[in-house]
């Protein structure tokens, strides 16, 4: 016995230094039992963001262990300067060993551009906690809208093209871009461009007819889509419409107005002229409608025909009109090259006077009824005097 | 026969104790219904020139021609008509006042009445050819418009009135000698003569003056 004894003290040493060893290394393999998760990637849509814009940073969360599951506890999103709108992840579930996953939240941009790290807090129930930062650009440069070309001379009834060019210096794509005006005097009232990448512009064109002189401004909205986000730009454009300098300008000279045979029916004769430097083609002059106003034959209306500039052509137009009209309108209708319609009205003074057809003046012709008279008078007179 | 203008009632006191005529009579006539005739023909002609537009140039031509000379008988005929019908109500009027005598004899003497209308027939004539002759004529489209043109020259043409109220101011001196012929021819008394010739010629002038425009 004593022998078995004295080997289980020789024994004894290297039982405490077993242990010591399991004890020592013991420790180590126990930590090593903990599970892994990374974040191995996000997005942030839109790419950039503007000033209240609503976007979303999609994470994706992945379980490193190739033998062991996760249990996700939380994950939330912190920041002070972007708002999270979506409620934090509670209670996920288990991420089974290399299986990933993606956790979405829902943000709105401040009013302050720059760069912000919102964190992203997961919690594991057997893993460690994971905090990441995710980088947010806010960039609330808009979208450029401007005149490309455009004549330097608006004439009134002429089309002029306006061109607009769009410009995309924000640092990311912009989608559902379109120009858009509320001007009936412009077509087309709407060009979509469509998507329109960092730094790239777009030319879109539009013609504008005016249809009155004077100040004009036209007003155009640039529209797009930051991510799913409406925004809009204005243009306006102040113009200056003026008359054509070039087109055909039709003046009226030599008017005469001769009555016929002491009716109201007056012959207007006189020459139209054209002043300007284009030509006027299928001139028609015909009288206006009014009360107390009625064309007559043989000329109710007069052709013309083409006029050239600085040419000229005599008319004719005969017209019946009561006596309380003092005023007749003479309209006078001619095209362009174009084929475009131009009318004018000129009013011509009827001067309303007994017509005298030999030429001699009232009085003189009760002066020869007076005479006539007394002397019938006379005779009458002197045959029952001798009688 | 001047003293038809000045002593009417010594010439017809002479005419009758001479034979009843008609010659000279239908003659002052004749005369005056020629110029009456040929203001009518020229009114013709201006009615067809209104027409030139809507008829053709020969037909205008052919049409011109038979229509003035169409209306200068027919204006010759119709003087002839009124001579017999003033005649006629003058003799039937003083048939009324007891008048007597015979109605060849009332013919003659109202045909001899005649003549200051031949003097004023001429210048009615003078007068309408220069007014004609100066002013321009409408174009017209319906005939039914020409005798609108010519109702609105006699309302505002002064040449046109001057000429109407000649013609009736030679008309009452006609109307004069009327009474002294009527007087002689029918055996009257100046006042029933006065009103054998008053009544017609008066509802005449009275027409001639609302034509004008005055009372219209």
């Amino acid at each position: 016995m004593a022998v078995r004894g004295a080997g289980m003290m020789k024994l004894l040493p290297l039982i405490f230094l077993l242990l010591f060893v399991v004890g020592i290394s013991g420790a180590p393999v126990a930590g090593e039992q903990k599970a892994s998760v990374m974040i191995t990637g996000y997005q942030v849509s839109p790419d950039a963001l503007m000033y209240n814009d609503i976007g979303t940073i999609t994470v994706t969360v992945k379980n490193m262990e190739a033998l062991q599951s996760v249990k996700i506890k939380e994950a939330s999103l912190l920041e002070r300067e972007i708002k999270v709108l979506s409620d934090p992840y509670v209670s996920i579930g288990s991420l089974g060993p290399g299986e990933s996953l993606n956790l979405s939240f829902t943000i709105r941009a401040g009013y302050t551009d720059g760069i912000y790290y919102p964190r992203i807090l997961l919690e594991a129930e057997n893993a460690e906690n994971v905090r990441y930062q995710i980088p947010v650009k806010i960039d609330s440069t808009p979208l450029t809208i401007g005149v490309k070309d455009m004549p330097e001379e608006i004439v009134k009834g002429e089309r002029a093209e306006i061109k607009l060019v769009v410009g995309n210096p924000r640092p990311n794509t912009v989608t559902g871009v379109k120009i858009v005006t509320d001007d009936e005097n412009v077509i087309p009232s709407e060009v979509f461009i469509g998507t329109l990448s960092s730094d790239e512009s777009k030319v879109a064109s539009f013609n504008f007819t005016p249809q009155t002189k004077g100040v004009h401004t036209l007003t155009f909205s640039l529209e797009f889509k930051n991510g799913d986000n409406p925004h809009s730009t204005a243009l306006n454009i102040p113009l200056n419409v003026t008359e054509s300098k070039k087109s055909a300008e039709l003046i009226l000279t030599g008017i005469e107005i001769e009555s016929t045979l002491g009716m109201s029916v007056y012959k207007i004769t006189g020459d139209i002229n054209n002043a300007g430097l284009e030509e006027a083609r299928s001139v028609v002059m015909k009288v206006g409608e009014g009360e107390g106003i009625e064309a007559m034959h043989p000329y109710k209306s007069y052709f013309v025909g083409l006029l050239s500039p600085d040419d000229f052509s005599s008319f004719e137009l005969d017209v019946q009109v009561d006596e309380n009209v003092t005023k007749v309108p003479l309209i006078i209708e001619y095209k362009d090259e174009e084929g475009n319609l131009f009318s004018m009205i000129e009013y011509i003074s009827i001067e309303h006077r007994p017509a005298t057809s030999s030429g001699e003046m009232p009085v003189s012709m009760i002066v020869v009824l007076v005479v006539i008279a007394l002397l019938i008078i006379g005779v009458v007179a002197y045959s029952w005097k001798k009688r | 026969m001047l003293d038809v203008l000045i002593k009417p009632n010594k010439f017809f006191e002479a005419r009758m104790k001479e034979a009843e005529s008609l010659k000279v009579p239908l003659l002052i006539v004749l005369i005056s219904g020629m110029i009456s005739g040929i203001v009518a023909f020229l009114m013709a002609r201006i009615a067809l020139e209104m027409l030139s537009e809507t008829l053709p140039p020969e037909a205008l031509g052919l049409a011109s021609t038979i229509g003035g000379i169409s209306a200068f008988v027919g204006a010759v005929v119709v003087s002839l008509v009124i001579w017999v019908v003033f005649a006629a109500v003058f003799f039937g009027i003083s048939w009324l006042l007891k008048g007597e005598g015979t109605f060849k004899r009332t013919l003659e003497f109202v045909g001899y009445g005649y003549i200051p209308m031949i003097i004023g027939g001429i210048i009615s004539a003078v007068l309408i050819y220069n007014f004609i002759s100066t002013a321009q004529i409408p174009q017209v489209t319906d005939p039914a418009q020409i005798a609108e043109i010519v109702t609105q020259w006699i309302m505002k043409s002064p040449m046109l009135q001057l000429s109407s109220i000649i013609g009736t101011l030679f008309m009452l001196w006609s109307a004069n000698i009327w009474v002294f012929g009527l007087r002689h021819a029918r055996n009257l008394s100046t006042k029933n003569a006065l009103i054998t010739v008053g009544i017609p010629v008066a509802l005449y002038v009275l027409y001639s003056v609302w034509r004008l425009g005055v009372l219209g």
